[in-house]
């Protein structure tokens, strides 16, 4: 199976990575560190797992650094072997260019999934010597949420690493990716629905609706969501059970389509 | 049935045509050399045997199937030396030939395979910290997995010492017996010269010539360098023996002339000078180098040159690192070979 063998071999490459090794354990200490900065220091029994990831992990940590991480393991993935050749020996076994790209999403995914489980090891460790009701059902959940937003954005950064004939490009690109999805989505997307504002107007849905919209498609956010309606124990249901739907796909579409996009310009590129 | 079959193959790049109008067949079970100075088009070919580029116009079929079209499935039963690849620098060796024989499907045991390059007692060692010798033969281990009908190795002997450049010759000449089509590329007359039934040379993107070793060499090779010490020798006496049936040039490289003549004409050159009052005071004779025969094709002018003068005034963007070697070896590594 050619697929699984490039995923295998991806892996295998990807978990002995010195930068991706620095990484998880950067992250590690960061969370490890967070989580006994804000410990309470009276004994308020409230000061749940729930807030602290929700609350502090989550949007300081989990959604600027899992997506770095994730960039950082994908944007080389094509374009790397293709500048140092080994993409030569790749594709001299029989593998079709799909296979590669999507082998290479499967392999990295994976390596990244197994590093963000891996970093939340020992910030679980320090939450369970510290004076927090420690909920390891909430605290495992959350890991998972956290690995599936790395794994999209790993996906986008492979699918910019196969358009791309050079390294440089592809880290552009995958920088670029993350400045958007990360840091400026929100006010970016806010200008243009103010500024598309008339237009608007004349379509057949309101401007809230439009936002929410907008929420969903980042991956950010929309894992921001599901995460923390999970941790309130309404995932896919409640008041917000349709946004966290179509937060949902579109986490789904963004792991599919930007791989699907880089393979066309790949399979028609002279390597 | 035919191995490889190129009907019309026209690969230009960006302002640059690398490959222009090429035909070439090579029959199943054959050795064929496939020769050329650098730059002349060769790993652009076999990109394309390999479809990691594509023809601006004709057809490229391998092992009887279009490479458009069923890529995956010939090169499943295609073994492959790539030019100018790298290695995984954090796998090992052995997790190499794994793969490939994981990719193919195979059931190859890596460690014979590994034992078989010569590279048993690296298998363990990260690729990275590899040779260039070493990953050459690393890739050849993995071309070899599961048994391919075809071999396609791009410059094989490159970076390998000269005992390496003799066991790449032998696996070759295994793989031949074995039944396997071998088609390779080189820069180096000498390292086809012992193992090909055919060889094509290639220049400027055309096939110029494609015959035996031998038949090459009796095209061009009635030709032999005659080296005279005739310090005496005046412009009279060069126009005179310049004159002479059957020889073809004659240069003046101080105290010495360099006499270009068939192998019968050579009494006639002694003769001559003698009679127009030159001392001779000593002479001899050389065959025709292989180097020499690859130069009369890829330069066009061999006639009027012999090997020292070829080698001293390097055409500008040819095969300057190609200094003619006696044990047939590539003691130039890793000639780099810039196609596009």
């Amino acid at each position: 199976m050619s697929l699984a063998a490039i995923a295998r071999k991806d892996f295998q490459e990807t978990v002995q990575s010195r930068g991706m090794i620095a990484l998880v354990v950067l992250f590690s200490l960061l969370v490890a560190a967070f989580a006994y900065a804000v410990r309470p220091t009276g004994q308020s029994e409230q000061f749940a797992t729930e807030v602290l990831l929700s609350v502090f992990i989550g949007p300081f940590l989990v959604t600027t650094l899992v997506p770095l991480v994730g960039v950082v393991v994908g944007y080389n993935a094509v374009s790397g072997e293709r500048e140092s050749g080994s993409l030569k020996l790749l594709l001299s076994l029989p593998h079709s260019r799909a296979d590669v790209v999507f082998g290479k999403v499967a392999g990295r995914a994976a390596a990244l999934a197994l590093a963000v489980f891996a970093g939340f090891l020992l910030p679980a460790l320090v939450l369970i010597a510290a004076p927090v009701v420690f909920n390891a059902g909430a605290f495992l959940g959350y890991t998972v949420f956290a690995a599936a937003l790395g794994v999209v954005f790993v996906a986008i950064a492979v699918g910019c690493s196969a358009a791309s004939a050079t390294q440089r490009r592809a880290l552009i690109a995958g920088v670029a990716i993350y400045v958007l999805f990360v840091l400026l989505w929100g006010a970016i997307t806010g200008r243009l629905v103010g500024a598309a504002g008339p237009v608007v107007d004349a379509l057949p849905v309101s401007a809230a609706q439009i936002r929410v919209f907008l929420r969903a498609s980042n991956p950010t956010t929309a894992v921001e969501a599901l995460s923390n309606a999970f941790l309130g124990e309404q995932l896919f249901s409640g008041d917000t059970a349709n946004q966290q739907l179509s937060a949902a796909a579109m986490l789904v579409f963004w792991t599919l389509a930007p791989p699907l996009a880089g393979l066309l310009k790949f399979d028609a590129d002279d390597l | 049935m035919t191995a490889i079959e190129l009907r019309g193959v026209t690969k230009e790049f960006a302002g640059v045509t690398a490959v222009r109008d090429l035909d070439l067949t090579v029959e199943d079970g054959e050795v064929y050399g496939f020769l050329g100075p650098n730059g002349a088009g060769k790993s652009t070919t076999i990109d394309m045997l390999l479809d990691l580029v594509r023809p601006t116009a004709g057809t490229v079929r391998v092992l009887g199937a279009d490479v458009a079209t069923d890529g995956v499935a010939i090169r499943r039963r295609t073994g492959v030396l790539p030019d100018g690849f790298s290695v995984y620098d954090r796998l090992s060796g052995r997790k190499h030939v794994e793969f490939a024989v994981e990719s193919k499907d195979a059931a190859d045991d890596p460690d014979a395979l590994l034992a078989r390059v010569g590279l048993a007692d690296a298998a363990d060692r990260d690729a990275g910290a590899y040779s260039k010798g070493m990953r050459q033969r690393l890739a050849l281990a993995m071309a070899l997995v599961d048994d391919p009908d075809l071999l396609v190795l791009d410059e094989p002997s490159a970076g390998l010492d000269p005992a390496g450049a003799k066991e790449m010759r032998e696996i070759v000449r295994a793989e031949a017996e074995r039944g396997a089509t071998v088609f390779f590329s080189s820069h180096i007359l000498e390292q086809v010269d012992a193992v090909c039934d055919r060889v094509g040379i290639l220049r400027d993107g055309e096939l110029v010539a494609e015959d035996s070793v031998e038949g090459l060499r009796e095209t061009v090779g009635g030709e032999e360098t005659l080296e005279v010490a005739a310090a005496g020798a005046d412009d009279e006496a060069v126009a005179t023996v310049r004159a002479l049936d059957g020889v073809s040039g004659v240069t003046r490289d101080g105290d010495e002339l360099v006499v270009n003549c068939d192998s019968d004409a050579k009494t006639a050159v002694i003769g001559a000078l003698e009679e127009a009052g030159v001392a001779v005071a000593d002479f001899h004779t050389r065959e025709a180098s292989l180097e020499d025969l690859f130069l009369a094709y890829t330069e066009g002018d061999a006639a009027t040159r012999d090997a020292d003068s070829a080698a001293s005034t390097p055409a500008d963007d040819e095969p300057a690192d190609d200094e003619p070697t006696d044990d047939g070896t590539d003691d130039e590594p890793a000639a780099e070979e810039v196609d596009r």
